[in-house]
């Protein structure tokens, strides 16, 4: 903490360029990795939440042949990262991704946890410690090859409504492509606490992230999917509509969609601009993309713009270590990892497999933003620019000190983990909890303000590549030494009022119970 | 049933007296593993990032060869090799006696597809395997292994001749999915500049592919072209009234005129590309029409040179002239925001890709088995309806046609580009091959 102490006064107040924290490589006990050829050349990653009530972060990684693995966070705040392996019910093999989410509201995370082979969901049992729970929930797990996951909350369900999304039929071989299995949505059972039978999504185009969104500000979350178009025929990217008690139906072109044709690997949110809509990044092979609503507003409509030529963000080739190939995008996330109130983005890359005409040392992406907008590369200053071969990652704060860490899965290769150690401004961490089935509040939207400059996160659960974080949400706040804070509640039409909190802490934010609790 | 052609009395008619004659034994096994392949060659192309027209062009060409090859070598009354007409192809290894023409077509097919296709991702890697040995077990079933095996290892043989001269010809090794790692566009008006935001394509895709070796022509630059209208924005040039006529074109555009943009929009990586487009069409019509093995062999050496051809010619020109695209012209002359139908692809507009290889194709399908209807089924698999031509040539016009419709060529590109496509089918057709 002391060192971070000291960066902070170091930090320049007016710069440019933004500030590079500097990341430790620490192998803090762990030694997963993801494993498997050719039905793990996708997937594999990490879910990055408390499973035993500590305020410190665990996690449980996706292992591929080898067994997921659960990694107690057992480090001391502000200190080098630590975490110890522990038997907790989650080993199955076959594990492609695995997200947190708190599916029967009772106050303690629950796993979903995406296979090659029958999809698992894993009731939370406390002390880290988890029990399969397909059969109590209702949950079809199916026999697929799952890549994608998303949740959300509908309008007054006590129960979550499930996207799994799905890849290529695997029992093809000479032509598998065209062969992409349905994805599917777990709604609640009407009266139960527990799931329907499964709705296909056709049609489905071979998904490799999705993500519950309420992209147009309307209160009502939709389904973002990136599909892989190596394997699909006729397919793109696709947006559902979710509405209560109606079968999802796609946005189609007539209502605005545009077609577009990506190798789509991994949703990030944000919104950069704090205008109410927010923008994705979507990965891909050679170029990602950047997409902002090409006219936002009350009506809009589902048409993007691609700005990451603009921004800065394509991320096409390696920017360092001679290979000039072009790169492969998978995990991407958005989070300020030098706290100055601009959020930066991460990308974990790495070569699908043995594919001779793209980078095979192809390193991290550390995306930091600057003040007009665009982004610089930093991941080679930063020090996050492993050459191993990335899958899923998180940017988390893993030793609670405000200076959010990193870890990445890489497929066939060591999980790395990297410690913040900063200079990093000042941050807000905000941890919303609510009565009833929706424990974390999955769809709020928060509302940072530090003088004239506003920050808004939408809380959701899903996107990225094979996993996700269900922590505090962070912002960086820069000199400021506190901020104003107000959310809008999942099913609210308006944002609550807005408090003050100081910098430093997180803070518990209960919609049941004012005022705010440190944490 | 999906009829290609009425009858095939038309067929027959068009075939030497000699191929008229009963089939040999197994020729419709070495035919349906020959079309194994290049269908294998077409999932490939598609799935295969490299695989840009250009690239698949090649491909297609060199595959032609090695099938024709290997049925030639076995019927020297009937066929005559290619060697020695073709650039740098020499004589190729010595046919054993006892060969089976199934097996060693298999394996040669397979040799060279395995190769051409060596970068493709693990999934195209694991297709070629399981299609090695599933192909395999077909062809020599009921042979006696030393048959199999001298016939296999004759095919190997034919295929690595094939590879050695096609390593030689300029298009081997494709760096950066094709798109140079630096390009300072030309900046006098007129010219091409990046039509995307996409920054690898900030550079245009392979502007040295017009000086590889070509099959039959002498260089790239045999069927040379006239100049495009001359870059101008005053409204009664050429060039601003070809522009005028993208945009009104675009502006009203037709259901049907917008089904034929799609049709044949054959996108790299989004489909078999045009070329693969071409090699369905040949591919269908030997299915349909139960051609007789010499003849298809002959019509995909036919196509696949034409094919490989078009593309070095029409690059050749596209380089020398180096022409603006429609998009570019019209945003910056007459509308800033105008959006073409169809993805601009990443290279100088003059002439046309698709109509130099379609007036190529056209002709040479047309020398060999005449002007006769057909409906092409290629892109039925991505929901394409299919679409019916009373012969080769109407399809090479509409998909010339389909360029403008699609707002990403003038008229003078479609039009000038099939004629370039004639001249280069008149150097294929020049080919010695059925006796």
């Amino acid at each position: 903490m002391k060192a971070l102490a000291l960066a902070l006064i170091a930090l320049p107040a007016l710069a440019d360029e933004p500030v590079v924290p500097k990341f430790a490589a620490e192998q803090a006990g762990v030694t997963a990795s993801y494993t498997g050829e050719w039905e793990q050349m996708v997937g594999g990653g990490v879910a990055v939440f408390d499973c035993d009530g500590d305020r410190k972060l665990d996690m449980v990684i996706a292992g591929g042949t080898s067994p997921a693995s659960l990694w107690k966070n057992d480090g001391t705040p502000g200190n080098e990262l630590h975490f110890s392996n522990i038997k907790a019910g989650v080993e199955e093999t076959g594990v492609s991704g695995v997200w947190p989410i708190d599916i029967d509201g009772d106050g303690i995370r629950d796993l979903v946890m995406l296979r090659v082979g029958e999809d698992v969901v894993m009731k939370g049992l406390g002390a880290c410690r988890f029990r399969r729970a397909n059969e109590d929930w209702g949950f079809q797990g199916g026999d697929g090859w799952s890549t994608a996951f998303s949740a959300t909350f509908e309008p007054g369900a006590d129960w979550p409504t499930l996207a799994v999304g799905d890849y290529i039929d695997r029992t093809q071989d000479m032509d598998p492509w065209g062969s992409c299995t349905d994805n599917h949505l777990y709604r609640p059972e009407p009266g139960a606490r527990r799931f329907a039978a499964p709705l296909p999504l056709k049609p489905s185009f071979c998904a490799l992230s999705m993500l519950f969104t309420d992209w147009n500000h309307s209160g009502r979350a939709s389904l973002r999917v990136s599909n892989d178009r190596e394997y699909y025929l006729g397919g793109q990217e696709q947006l559902w509509h979710l509405d209560p008690g109606q079968p999802p139906r796609l946005y189609t072109e007539a209502e605005g969609w545009q077609r577009l044709r990506i190798w789509g690997m991994g949703i990030a949110e944000a919104d950069l601009n704090a205008d109410g809509y927010p923008e994705f990044f979507l990965t891909s092979m050679a170029d990602s993309k950047l997409q902002t609503l090409a006219a936002p507003g009350p009506d809009a409509k589902p048409a993007y713009k691609d700005v990451a030529f603009a921004k800065g963000v394509t991320a096409h080739r390696p920017y360092t270590g001679g290979d000039k190939r072009p790169s492969t995008g998978w995990h991407a996330q958005f989070e300020d990892v030098n706290n100055d109130g601009l959020i930066d983005l991460f990308v974990a890359k790495g070569n699908v497999w043995d594919m001779p005409d793209f980078a095979h040392e192809d390193p991290n992406n550390l995306l930091l933003q600057r003040a007009d907008g665009t982004f610089a590369e930093a991941g080679d200053k930063a020090g996050v620019a492993s050459m191993l071969t990335g899958r899923g990652a998180a940017l988390a704060d893993l030793n609670g000190d405000g200076a959010l860490d990193l870890v990445v899965v890489n497929r066939n290769g060591p999980a790395e983990i990297w410690r913040n150690t900063g200079p990093v401004a000042n941050w807000v961490g905000i941890d919303l909890t609510e009565p009833g089935a929706n424990r974390d509040a999955i769809g709020a939207v928060i509302e940072v303000r530090t003088g004239d400059h506003l920050q808004r996160r939408e809380v959701t659960v899903g996107g990225g590549q094979g996993g996700g974080v269900l922590a505090p949400i962070h912002f960086g706040l820069g000199q400021a030494a506190e901020a104003e804070v107000r959310v809008t509640w999942p099913g609210d039409a308006a944002p609550g009022d807005w408090v003050a909190l100081g910098a430093g802490s997180v803070w518990q934010i209960d919609k049941a119970a004012a005022p705010p609790v440190k944490e | 049933m999906r009829q290609l052609f009425p009858a095939l009395l038309g067929l027959f008619l068009l075939l030497p007296a000699s191929l008229a004659r009963a089939e040999v034994p197994r020729d419709g096994l070495t035919r349906d593993l020959i079309l194994g392949w290049e269908r294998m060659a077409l999932l490939l192309t598609r799935h295969t990032p490299t695989f840009s027209p250009p690239v698949a062009s090649r491909t297609i060409g060199y595959l032609g060869v090695t099938g024709y090859e290997v049925v030639a070598s076995g019927r020297p009354d009937q066929m005559q090799s290619l060697a020695g007409q073709m650039n740098g192809l020499t004589a190729l290894p010595a046919r054993p006696q006892g060969v089976d023409d199934a097996v060693a077509a298999d394996a040669a097919m397979g040799a060279v597809v395995t190769a051409l296709f060596a970068h493709t991702g693990p999934t195209g890697q694991r297709a070629l395997k399981a299609m090695t040995a599933k192909s395999a077990a077909k062809a020599s079933e009921g042979l006696q292994p030393a048959v199999v095996e001298a016939s296999a290892g004759y095919g190997r043989a034919v295929g690595q001749a094939i590879l050695g001269w096609a390593a030689t010809d300029g298009g081997d090794r494709i760096d950066n999915m094709g798109f140079p790692d630096g390009y300072t566009p030309n900046p006098e008006p007129g010219h091409w500049v990046p039509t995307s935001h996409i920054a690898l394509q900030q550079a245009p895709l392979l502007p040295g592919w017009g000086k590889n070796r070509p099959f039959v022509l002498k260089s790239g630059a045999d069927c040379g072209l006239p100049p495009p209208p001359a870059w101008s924005t005053d409204p009664a040039s050429p060039a601003y009234i070809q522009a005028r006529e993208v945009y009104d074109t675009s502006r009203s555009l037709t259901p049907d005129q917008k089904a034929m943009a799609r049709f044949w929009s054959d996108d790299a990586m989004l489909s078999v590309t045009p070329p693969g487009h071409w090699l369905s069409i040949a591919m269908q019509v030997i299915e349909e029409r139960d051609v007789p093995l010499p003849n298809a062999v002959d019509a995909l050496a036919r196509l696949g040179a034409a094919s490989a051809d078009a593309f070095i010619g029409c690059w050749s020109a596209k380089f020398q002239y180096d022409f603006i695209r429609p998009i570019t012209y019209i945003n910056q002359t007459i509308d800033t925001k105008w959006t073409p139908l169809l993805i601009t692809p990443p290279f100088p507009e003059y002439p046309s890709g698709h109509s130099t290889l379609s007036g190529a194709a056209a002709a040479v399908l047309t020398d060999v088995w005449g002007a006769e209807p057909f409906t092409d089924h290629t892109g039925e698999r991505d929901g394409l309806a299919p679409r019916s031509f009373p012969n080769f040539e109407a399809a090479a016009k509409e998909a010339a046609l389909s360029r403008l419709y699609g707002g990403i060529h003038f008229r003078a590109a479609i039009e000038q580009g099939l004629a370039q496509g004639q001249c280069i089918a008149k150097a294929v057709r020049a080919l010695r091959t059925l006796k």
